[in-house]
């Protein structure tokens, strides 16, 4: 059973045709998440709005609670996914920087281009932004290759770093899920509301 | 009118929808949990473990070895030591401990060649023939009675009594022919040239790619 | 009244747009065994326009000329289809909602140019961040949780992190 392309139960030339569709809906669901809004998604750090991440997180668990449901049931093996590796130093430097430029540009990635399609400028300079800053990694490359190569542990997941049973470890995100929701309420109805 | 109930329920959405989520997370903990079945079904291997095609016998071997087929790959089972002292001509020594050792699946796992495996009977060349059947490799075979038997008839031919039919004698002597073959004297053909054991070039075995694409990075 | 004045920016339900997104996840893990992903079609662009204007320099770097094939262009590549999907998904999403329009969203009480400036700057910074961590928010983080990969949840954790130890020294372009 799935995954679908790399068993070949889907040729192979369809998968660019699936990498459209599959964007499309990515791209619609941002959007109408309201992840076009730099204003919104900066909000998540000043508690005036959480939806980051709420979708974040809820994302988070719909996927891990229906992979782990078609795994169990079958339909897919979820050893054979792919797993992102972790390079210790790598994740947290990399990650540290994408915090300051996420609270300083108000977008990543793939919300910037959700504002690049309906139009807002400051994402296209933003896309042009992370476009030189791939330049630069790439001309630097020589300096951040210690980091970037260094410290690999494979593909890891968390039951091979943690020890801890996947399932046990997913009921209780979900309860801290939960709680953070909750939370986050309770913050938001405190903090100043905050129009954009 | 705006249903007074509705309301109500609606008001409790979140709380529902969150109590959903640890209901379902919570019987991923809870459902019964079972060891995976790997590899074909065992209705399968039990068809194929009663099919007589996976064995091969000595007299096919001797005459697929000795026509030089390049799609044999023979595998010795047994320890080092005694594969060390006599094996097959151009075996490859991989004993049933080390079967699953990660260089040796590539020998496995391919469908280029016809592994036959071998040891000194049937029994460990059975266990290895189950293990690799149940993981779904293809082009697997066991060398009838092993290496005991390759020495009782082809190494050895027995000489076939007077009273026995013309095919009997044929069989000897293809046999005593592969014998000399594989470099054993026979003292009514010491004139003529004994036959240098052959050492064919060793077999370049190809790594097979496995079968399943692995999937690429994000990001 | 403020209501009508919002109205453009009625989104969904943040807890309907992540179920939806959860499924989608699901869905592309089905089909492709792979999540989904955003910064790694920028990356093609970058390598796709080296390799068009310095062809000798992106062969002799190390790190373009692992992204680059004899025989097909760095653009041919499953990230940047889905990022044209992505645009298409968004322009529709968009149009839908009327929020299509030339515009620079930014605080009340910071000018244009300040916002520009800062946006830029934060792509700098998000590009090489992401490049250094192998992934962005949904590559590495959202497509990493989905696995329980170990890197992805790390580098979540990172990004978040500082995102709000940094948060205060930019309150005046948000709030």
């Amino acid at each position: 059973m799935g995954p679908l392309l790399p068993n070949d139960i889907i040729p192979f030339e369809w998968s660019s045709i699936i990498a459209i569709v599959i964007g499309i809906f990515f791209g619609f669901i941002l959007e109408s998440s309201g992840f076009s809004s730099s204003r919104k998604l900066a909000g998540v750090f000043y508690g005036y709005d959480f939806a980051v991440l709420k979708v974040f997180f809820t994302a988070a668990l719909v996927s891990l609670i229906g992979l782990l449901y078609m795994d169990y049931l079958g339909y897919v093996d979820m050893s054979s996914l792919y797993v992102h590796p972790t390079y210790l130093w790598a994740a947290i430097i990399g990650g540290a920087i994408m915090g300051i430029g996420f609270v300083a540009g108000g977008f990543c990635p793939g919300t910037s281009l959700c504002a690049v399609a309906i139009g807002k400028i400051d994402a296209i300079v933003y896309v042009i932004g992370i476009m030189v800053g791939v330049f630069i990694f790439s001309e630097l490359y020589s300096v951040f290759e210690p980091i970037y190569t260094g410290y690999f542990y494979g593909n890891i997941t968390l039951v091979d770093s943690l020890g801890i049973n996947p399932y046990w470890f997913v009921f209780l995100f979900t309860i801290a899920a939960v709680i953070i929701f909750v939370l986050v309420d309770m913050i938001r109805k405190r903090v100043k509301k905050v129009f954009y | 009118m705006i249903n007074r109930k509705l309301v109500k329920f609606l008001s409790f959405r979140y709380v529902i929808l969150a109590l959903l989520f640890i209901i379902l997370a919570g019987g991923l903990v809870l459902l019964p949990k079972f060891e995976k079945q790997e590899g074909i079904k065992p209705e399968q291997l039990l068809s194929n473990i009663i099919s007589p095609e996976r064995y091969i016998t000595t007299d096919e071997l001797a005459d697929r070895i000795i026509n030089q087929d390049p799609s044999l790959l023979l595998i010795d089972l047994r320890d080092e030591e005694t594969f060390k002292k006599y094996s097959l001509p151009n075996a490859i020594n991989m004993p049933l401990k080390n079967l699953f050792d990660e260089d040796s699946s590539a020998f496995l796992n391919q469908d280029a060649y016809d592994v036959v495996f071998f040891s000194n009977d049937n029994f460990d060349a059975d266990q290895a023939w189950i293990l690799c059947n149940r993981l779904d490799y293809k082009n697997l075979y066991v060398l009838k009675g092993g290496i005991n038997r390759w020495f009782k008839t082809i190494i050895n031919p027995p000489h076939p009594k007077e009273n026995m039919p013309l095919e009997a004698f044929k069989l000897y002597a293809t046999r005593k022919a592969a014998s000399m073959y594989f470099g054993v004297a026979y003292p009514d053909q010491v004139k003529t040239n004994v036959p240098k054991r052959p050492r064919p070039t060793p077999k370049k075995v190809i790594t097979v790619k496995k079968k399943k694409k692995a999937p690429e990075g994000g990001c | 009244m403020k209501i009508k004045k919002q109205n453009k920016h009625l989104y969904w339900n943040p807890y309907y747009g992540g179920f939806l997104l959860g499924i989608l996840i699901i869905f592309t893990f089905y089909i492709t065994g792979r999540g989904l992903g955003a910064s790694g079609a920028m990356k093609s662009s970058v390598v796709a326009i080296v390799n068009s204007a310095a062809p000798e320099h992106a062969e002799s770097s190390a790190y373009y000329s692992k992204f680059l094939d004899d025989t097909k262009s760095p653009m041919n590549n499953w990230l940047v289809f889905e990022t044209l999907g992505v645009l298409i998904g968004a322009l529709i999403s968009g149009g839908i909602s009327g929020r299509i329009g030339w515009r620079t969203q930014h605080s009340p009480k910071i000018t244009r140019r300040r916002r520009l400036i800062f946006a830029f700057s934060g792509g700098i910074l998000f590009g090489l961040g992401a490049q250094i961590a192998r992934g962005c928010t949904s590559g590495a983080a959202l497509s990493g949780m989905a696995v329980l990969s170990s890197g992805g949840f790390i580098t979540m954790l990172a990004i978040f992190g500082t995102a709000y130890l940094f948060a205060y020294f930019f309150r005046k372009n948000w709030i």
